[in-house]
Parts: C-alpha cells; structure tokens; sequence
C-alpha cells in the first residue's frame, strides 16, 4: 500500500516543476519498484499473458526434447580427439568412451530449453508498456532504478515459477536426478538468476530497436552462450562425485557472478536505454 | 589516436595523394612479413607439412590479439559515449562502432586462418578448443552488436545509446571468456601448441614481431579512414 501512495504522490508532482519532480523521482525509488512489481503482478493475475506464453512453450519443448533424445538411455560416443592417429586398438577406444546423456547434459538440456521459453516470453515486458503507451507514464513519474528493479523483480519471478513447474516434469521424463539438493538448488538459483538478469536488459534495448522481436533472439543469445558454458561448468560439478568444497565454491560462485555482475551493469546503464 | 587523426585528416585534406611516412614504413613492414613469413621464417620443427602449416600464426595471432584490444577499445569509447563530460559525444559513438567493426573484420580473420591451421595441423577444421569456443562468441557478441546497430539506422542518437549500452553488456560475457571458458573444455583438447618450443626461434620472431607492428599500423590507418569518412558524411548531413 505504502507503495502505491509513493506513486501517486509522485504523478501529483509531475506537473509541478522538473527539479521538484527530479527530485521526488531520485528519492523514494524502492516504493516505486515495489508499486510497479505489484502493478505487473495484479496486470498478470488478469491476462496471464506472459506466464501462458512463456509456459507454454517451456512444456511443448519440453515433450519435443523429450521425444527427440527418447533412444539416447546408454549410448556410449567416443571422444575421438583422445585416439592415436594411426594404430587404434579396442582399448583406446574402450578408453575414449564417454556416456552421451549424462547429468551435466540434462541438465544443459534444460537450461537451453528454459533460455528459449524465456526468451520467448520475456520481452512482454517492455513491450506490452511501450504498446499501450503506458511507458510514457512510466518516464515520467519514475525513478529509472525503480523501473528496473521493478521490471527485473516481475521477470525473476517469473521464470522461477516456470523454472519450479518445468523442473520436475522434466525430471520424470529424462530420469535426471538432482545430486545434492541443496547445490542443485543453489544451481537452479544461479541460473534464474543469471538468465532473469540477460533477458531483462535485452528486453528493454529490443523494445527500443526497430524490430523487436526478432533482435530480442539475436542479441541476447551471444551473450546466453557464455552463460550457459558457466552453467554447464556448474552442473559438471553438481553431478561430480569427487568434486571438493573448493571446486563447488568457485563453479557454483562462478554462475552467480554472471547473474550478479550483469544486475550491476544494467543498473548503471538502463537509464540511457529508458530515457528518450 | 584521435589527435594523429585529426592532424592526419587536415594534413591529406591540403595535400591529397601524398603518404604520411608511417604508412609508407606500414606497407614496407607488410611486405617484409609477407616475404619473411615464406623465407626468413624455417619450416617449424613438429609441425605437419615440412613445417608450412606453422606459417600461418605470422598472421593469425596479430589478428586475434587485435580482435580483443578491438573488443575493449569499443568499449570504451562506449563508456565514453554514456558517462564522458561532454553530452551527446557522436564522435565516440562514432570511434566506438569503428572499433566494433574493426574488431569483427579481425575476429573473423583469426577464425578463418586459424581454422585452416587446425585443419593442417590436428586434421580437423573445428573442434571447440578453448581459444575457437572463445573467439566463436566474440564473433556472435560482434554480430550482435553491428546488427543492433544496423537495426537503428534511421535513428543516430538512439543508435549511439543502445549501441553503447550493449557494448558494456557484453563486457560481461566477454571477461568470463578469459577465465571460464578454458577450464569448461579442458578435458575435451590436448595442450595448445601454440607455446611450442619452435615459436621462439629466432627466424620466427624476426617475422612475428614485425608483424604485430604492421597489423596495429594498419589498424590505426584503417580507423583513421573509418573515422574521417564518419566526418565527412556527418559535415554533408550539417550543411544539407
């Protein structure tokens, strides 16, 4: 409630004079990110839009990926960079043989599966705003951080839900097991993280481009490549046995980082992009 | 270098078809390295055909250092764009999408001369070794910075604002590449060769060096052109 009173009080200052308003806008932008998280939410509750959208296509690629990866159980492939060039014996390629659908990949898999359905649903977001002329207010009335933070709030949450529903249909369908609860967890939290935190900024520099939908996918997945590679690491940790506390610190603290790092940049630089 | 390109651009503007020495000493380094990469430069010990295979680095390793000096120029000109004193700084979005475009042009020179060592050298063109996973996503971040810029075309102003704003985005992904990336795929390559004995002889770094110097001449040209022609087209644009 204390949220929605600070929106108002600053729309009654908008018209007054630009310094007053600055100055209402710089200081009270926590109350404003909790008013615009809880204005998405309730517009959410009503259209569920973007969690339909968003879901939807998680569990249709989820039953696609299922069915395609069906034969793979125990196929064995061999690492074939590992084999002498010349003289191969049964042992070598004994040696060179890893199984193909292993925890880490499962895992990958459905990473990849939920950086998709992300990133077919997230950019509603801004969109939606910009469409409805809503945006204009929006500049107008508030704190740019507050924008921001409400925005990435409503995408986090979100995509932890997806991520929650997702998660253990996926589970029954490839087998995979999650190791240690409390690092898969930390695993899945890294990855929210991370992935909420890209989609979010890509999303508003889309939504400002000509285009939006097809730049959406195009610049934001370069930057998704490298935040799965640290995922990956990850999860070849959570599924390894012998991995020690150390090992686990740095893996796990590595994709965090991505997520936290990427929070930081977007904080400095998401005014420029908002700002007309 | 933004000074030597304006002291340049006057100087050619007075006086046009005549070299400034560098440049001249630039191509004259170029044709050394060219000519010593095949005759100075020995047939490298351990390497696949006679050693040959070897000779592409004189052109590959400049290439990929400048893609990633190139990488971090861009930046920050966009750093410059968006937080710099002066408001609306056109000319370091304009030095900062130069850079960008340098930099790809490089990248994908050093993907290309590199893939076609590892296809003499290991006999396969690809095979997702630190280094080529790496530059493969410096190539994406490069794709996906000019096609942003492409997309806003009509729009300068708001093209400088994404441009830069995306261009520290990805210093993100980009830092992790140096440290991540080769400890993701360490089990998947043997040892680089790249620190292989037959690299500091002393035939090959009569040649490798020389070449470091001509690449960053002819990357400072190359800006410097880029650049001047930003001027050029921004000055019609003013009195149209």
């Amino acid at each position: 409630m204390s949220g929605n009173t600070a929106a108002n009080s600053s729309v009654n200052n908008a018209g007054i004079s630009v310094g007053n308003q600055a100055a209402v806008k710089a200081a009270n932008w926590l109350p404003q990110a909790i008013a615009l998280y809880k204005k998405d939410i309730l517009a959410e509750t009503r259209t569920r839009v973007a969690i339909n959208s968003v879901g939807l296509f998680a569990f249709a690629s989820l039953f696609l990926l299922t069915l395609a990866t069906r034969g793979l159980g125990e196929v064995q492939s061999i690492r074939i960079l590992s084999l002498p060039l010349h003289g191969i014996t049964l042992a070598d390629v004994e040696k060179a043989q890893i199984p193909a659908w292993t925890g880490p990949s499962k895992l990958g898999l459905l990473w990849v599966l939920l950086c998709f359905a992300a990133f077919a649903g997230l950019a509603h977001g801004f969109v939606h705003e910009e469409e409805a002329g809503t945006g204009t207010a929006l500049r107008l009335t508030m704190n740019p951080q507050a924008v921001y933070v409400g925005k990435l709030s409503f995408n986090l949450t979100l995509l932890s839900l997806i991520a929650v529903l997702v998660t253990p249909f996926y589970m029954g369908l490839t087998g995979m097991h999650a190791g240690a609860w409390p690092a898969f967890l930390v695993v899945m939290l890294g990855g929210c993280l991370g992935l909420g935190s890209t989609a979010t900024i890509i999303a508003v520099l889309a939504s400002k481009a000509r285009g939006s939908g097809a730049l959406f996918g195009a610049i934001g997945l370069p930057i998704i490549v490298v935040f799965l590679m640290l995922l990956l690491n990850a999860a070849n940790t959570l599924y390894n046995a012998e991995a020690t506390t150390m090992r686990m610190v740095q893996d796990f603290g590595g994709l965090m980082s991505f997520g936290v790092l990427l929070i930081s940049v977007s904080a400095f630089t998401f005014k420029f992009v908002w700002e007309e | 270098m933004a000074q030597t390109g304006t002291a340049n651009n006057t100087g050619s503007a007075t006086a046009p078809g005549r070299l400034a020495p560098w440049k001249i000493a630039c191509g004259a380094i170029m044709v050394y390295v060219i000519y010593g990469s095949f005759f100075v430069a020995g047939g490298a010990e351990g390497f696949r055909v006679g050693g040959d295979g070897a000779r592409a680095i004189f052109f590959h390793v400049p290439a990929a250092i400048l893609s990633s000096v190139l990488y971090f120029a861009g930046m920050w000109y966009a750093a410059v764009f968006l937080f710099g004193k002066k408001q609306n700084d056109m000319e370091a979005d304009a030095k900062s999408g130069i850079c960008m475009e340098l930099g790809a042009l490089f990248c994908l020179l050093a993907t290309i001369t590199g893939s076609i060592f590892a296809g003499i050298q290991w006999g396969v063109f690809w095979n997702w070794d630190p280094r080529e996973t790496s530059i493969i996503v410096m190539l994406l971040l490069y794709a996906a910075y000019l096609i942003l810029r492409g997309a806003m075309a009509g729009k300068p102003a708001a093209r400088a604002r994404l441009s830069a704003v995306y261009a520290l985005i990805a210093l993100v992904p980009a830092q992790y590449l140096i440290w991540a990336v080769p400890r993701l795929l360490e089990g998947n390559h043997p040892t680089n060769t790249l620190r292989d004995p037959a690299m500091t002889s002393l035939g090959y770094k009569l040649v490798l060096y020389p070449s470091f110097l001509a690449f960053a001449m002819l990357t400072v040209w190359l800006f410097q052109l880029r650049f001047r022609a930003y001027r050029l087209a921004a000055s019609r644009e003013e009195t149209l």
